[in-house]
């Protein structure tokens, strides 16, 4: 393995991959031996020295990435962590991860619980949420594609201080807390990811708790539902005012409000659970852009 | 992967000028691969064993392919002798990688 910070492979993802090789091409001088392996498709990666990182090419990236067990051969890791290691880790890991599917409502572990497997979800989506004796519980953490479900692994502590409950069903990876832990011992690439992503997650709680003491309902409940489209990957998807409710902490006849108004202003429909967004860009106008602020906070700067 | 290939260049009659080159890879990706695989045929059946071939996979050793300015991979450098020089891309063009090496193999 590298030395120091040394970041060893790519983990930058969609979009940002895309124009962070752009970045990189056009450093390159015109007619330079590399611009023209470049042109003739002979090149696999760029090597990006102010990020000390390695980008690979798109058709190389497909061809280093393995499948998981079980898993079919051109399915792509659809999480950001999983995604961010390198050939050779990813490789120890993959015969330990699991393909699971997660129905709504499921709890992973309570708080004081041992943490037994640690999750990547895929396209399902989990609240983390904290228990409050006799009172309605808030959440604190909402995970999806881009992270994981026992980060406090990374930090030593094997016993989980949140509820993880499953908000919206759909596949995910999981590996045992053993395996878990030796593969973090073994991968500076996950270790780095790790330690950026619960920095993620302490900003968002941070941010959360700010967004509940100063922002309005509706507001909340439109940057609610465009994170939920980013980590779901979808404009459907399925939410219960209940579960609004609790993981907004308020009462659910606000929700109904809030989401009413929300569907006047025909940004999105909502019956039965069944939640749709018909305007993007309306919904993102009537949201607090709290969450928009978190997202963008995971790609790094 | 950090391989060495080759064997050591001296014989009998007095030590010959040894190639030493380091391919700079992106682990099993098409063009390395294949770069790999050219590199190997182009060695094997040009320079007489008279090389020292080093493939470094920069995936698990990136710091090196910074520390020899390296910008993309696959990338073959040439280290000894002097003038030192390098081919980017797969390594299928074979007169372009012996131009570079400096070998005049070819002419055997
Ligand atoms: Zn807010």
């Amino acid at each position: 393995m590298s030395e120091g910070s040394l970041r060893v492979v790519d983990s930058v993802q969609g979009k940002q991959h895309d124009k962070t090789i752009k970045g990189l091409l056009r450093q390159l001088v015109n007619g330079s031996p590399e611009q023209q392996a470049i042109e003739a498709g002979e090149i696999d990666a760029i090597i990006d020295y102010s990020g000390r990182n390695v980008i690979l090419f798109p058709a190389a990236r497909d061809a280093l990435r393995l499948p998981a067990a079980g898993e079919s051969t051109h399915e792509p890791v659809a999480n950001n962590l999983l995604a961010a290691l390198t050939q050779q880790e990813y490789q120890r890991l993959a015969p330990y991860l699991e393909s699971v599917t997660l129905a709504s409502g499921t709890v992973l572990h309570e708080p004081g619980e041992p943490i037994r497997f640690v999750y990547f979800p895929v396209d399902c989506l989990i609240s983390l949420l904290p228990m409050v004796t006799g009172g309605r519980t808030v959440e604190v953490g909402l995970v999806g594609f881009d992270g994981m479900v026992g980060t406090s692994l990374a930090l030593g502590v094997n016993v989980s201080s949140l509820r993880a409950r499953v908000q919206i069903g759909g596949r995910a990876f999981r590996v045992s807390q053993a395996r878990f832990t030796s593969a973090l011992q073994d991968s500076q690439t996950l270790q780095h990811e790790l330690n950026l992503y619960i920095y993620t997650e302490l900003a968002a709680s941070r941010q959360t708790a700010l967004c509940r003491t100063l922002h309005r309902i509706e507001e909340r409940v439109a940057s609610r539902l465009l994170m939920t489209s980013a980590r779901v990957r979808s404009d459907q998807f399925f939410v219960t005012q209940e579960s609004l409710a609790c993981v907004l902490g308020v009462r659910r006849e606000s929700i109904t409000q809030a989401a009413g108004a929300l569907q006047r202003r025909r940004l999105i429909t909502y019956s039965r659970g069944n939640l749709r967004i018909l305007n993007r860009q309306g919904l993102e106008a009537a949201s607090c852009h709290c969450y928009g602020r978190l997202d963008n906070l995971s790609h790094r700067a | 992967m950090s391989a060495r290939r080759g064997k050591p260049g001296n014989t009998i009659d007095g030590p010959t000028t040894v190639a030493v080159l380091r391919l700079y890879i992106a682990g099993d990706a098409p063009n390395s691969v294949q770069a790999v695989v050219n590199i190997e045929a182009i060695c094997r059946d040009c320079l007489n064993g008279a090389y020292d071939l080093e493939i470094i996979d920069v995936l698990e050793y990136p710091e090196r392919a910074m520390a020899a300015g390296i910008l993309v991979t696959p990338t073959l450098t040439k280290v000894y002798p002097l003038p030192a020089a390098q081919v980017v891309g797969n390594l299928s063009d074979r007169p372009r990688v012996l131009l570079a090496i400096g070998t005049r193999s070819e002419e055997q």
